[in-house]
């Protein structure tokens, strides 16, 4: 109730007009004066500047830059995706935490948000750094009417989204590497992992794991990457809105899924080829058994990256860590 | 033996109060049991030395040798791949696999993992199950339809 309560608080606040006086929150929320009262101090807490006009009452004069779901809310064009938002001060896994939501019956379009994660996932067991208070760590909670075999091309479908929102809130145009990091400069901006719940021949569901990082500083990298990597501030020299990214994150993951449900898998496709920087360049694949070193040539229709060997046969990749091997 | 010992010895024993008879020697094995009335003579021998490959076939009832090579038969069950992928026996390179070779597991127990275009599928056993063999190796390439683990259902 405490955050329903807040929630039309803020929204009465946004109604428009000027002032809204204590009384005329208390009846339309039916609480008391003094829960009334108790709402705005801990909305306070939140970072919400809460101006108090004696006698008049009460105006919101900033919003502070935290993922809740009101916040993201106001202002999301989407009707599937964040049609739940649930927000975590603190999570192990935001793909966990959906993976549950996803197996207890969690709707279509579920999103969870972490403001930090203490087990945020990677690849093969690897951890995804995730401080508090300047990413966004997000998984959203698909029930793809698709067969599993299909399932890896949500993949691509949630690279272009996350590229195309870090174009529309920094201006940079970003890269993707095979088959779904995000690169600025040939450093990794984003790292997205999905997991899959299914039968041979139905997808229960599918959660797309999306880390970006927007305000994290040079010093708040960890020391051991894998990959050099960087955010959205050190690029642009300018803090970014966490809450301006996630909406633009979740409004082009809806119209990518729109597109996919009606159209296929060919646009998105088109689409993440436009930002694939790698196409006929010296790289390297770790295969975790062995490693490969040829031509990225392309990728096929399945999205599979294709590589040619010295030998001049094609490899054709389904997983693996790729690096460009000749920078 | 021949068929004379055989009915020389299944007189002997039944001149006497015994139930049961066992005898084995390094290439036969004679088992005589007596219930009312009746007899019950099981004799297994092996295949001759000059004999073509072919398993002998024992004689009804009696104990089969152990084969070589486990059939897959009616007792076994494989789980296959629902994705093309690669197949990955534990969540992390320097971790334990998700399970063992004669590990009993519950049903919605995750066997492994089929990754493909970063999408991780957690293939789960759909019935309570002892693992009988992993039959792909750890991150190698897998085909959709793939047989990837051989359990029996219990």
């Amino acid at each position: 109730m405490g955050n329903g309560a807040r929630e039309e608080i803020l929204r009465l606040f946004r109604r428009g007009g000027d002032l809204v006086s204590g009384e005329e929150l208390s009846r339309i929320l039916g609480i008391s004066r003094t829960a009334v009262w108790k709402q705005i101090r801990l909305l306070r807490e939140q970072g919400y500047v809460i101006e108090a006009v004696p006698s008049r009452g009460y105006r919101l004069t900033s919003t502070p830059d935290l993922l809740l779901p009101a916040e993201i809310r106001a202002g999301l064009d989407t009707q599937i995706i964040g049609r739940e938002i649930v927000y975590l001060a603190e999570a192990d896994s935001t793909n966990l935490r959906a993976s549950l939501l996803g197996e207890a019956g969690s709707v279509e379009g579920t999103v969870v948000i972490a403001d930090q994660q203490s087990a945020g996932k990677g690849r093969l067991g690897r951890r995804w750094s995730s401080p508090p208070g300047v990413n966004l760590y997000t998984s959203v909670l698909l029930r793809p009417p698709i067969s599993p075999r299909s399932a890896p091309q949500l993949t691509f479908l949630s690279a272009v989204a996350t590229a195309w929102a870090i174009e529309e809130t920094s201006g940079l145009e970003p890269q993707v590497k095979w088959p779904n990091d995000i690169l600025l400069g040939g450093k990794k901006v984003a790292g997205l992992l999905n997991e899959m719940s299914a039968e041979t021949d139905r997808v229960h569901f599918v959660v797309l794991g999306i880390g970006v990082n927007l305000n994290m500083q040079a010093g708040q990298f960890p020391q051991d990457l894998r990959y050099p990597a960087t955010s959205l501030t050190l690029e642009t020299g300018r803090p970014i809105s966490r809450l301006r990214f996630a909406r633009s994150l979740l409004h082009h993951l809806e119209g990518l899924y729109r597109v996919y449900l009606e159209k296929g898998f060919t646009p998105i496709l088109l689409a993440w080829k436009n930002l694939f920087d790698l196409a006929g360049r010296q790289v390297e694949v770790d295969l975790q058994k062995r490693r490969l070193s040829g031509v990225a040539i392309g990728i096929d229709e399945d999205g599979a990256l294709l590589v040619r060997l010295v030998d001049g046969s094609t490899e054709r990749v389904l997983a693996g860590d790729v690096t460009p091997a000749d920078s | 033996m021949d068929i004379k010992d055989l009915k020389t010895l299944i007189k002997m024993v039944t001149d006497t109060d015994i139930t049961e008879f066992e005898m084995e020697s390094a290439d036969e094995k004679v088992i005589i049991k007596r219930s009312k009335g009746q007899e019950i003579i099981h004799m297994t021998a092996p295949a001759p030395v000059y004999a073509a490959p072919a398993p002998s076939a024992p004689l009804p009832g009696a104990a089969a040798p152990a084969p070589v090579v486990a059939p897959v038969n009616d007792k076994y069950e494989t789980i296959t791949s629902p994705i093309v992928g690669t197949f990955y026996r534990a969540p992390a390179p320097d971790a334990d696999p998700y399970v063992q070779t004669g590990q009993v597991v519950e049903k919605g127990k995750t066997l492994c993992i089929i990754e493909a275009m970063k999408l991780m599928n957690e293939i789960e056993v759909e019935f309570k199950c002892k693992v009988i063999e992993a039959l792909k190796e750890n991150a190698q390439p897998v085909e959709f339809g793939d047989a990837l683990f051989l359990v029996e259902r219990l």
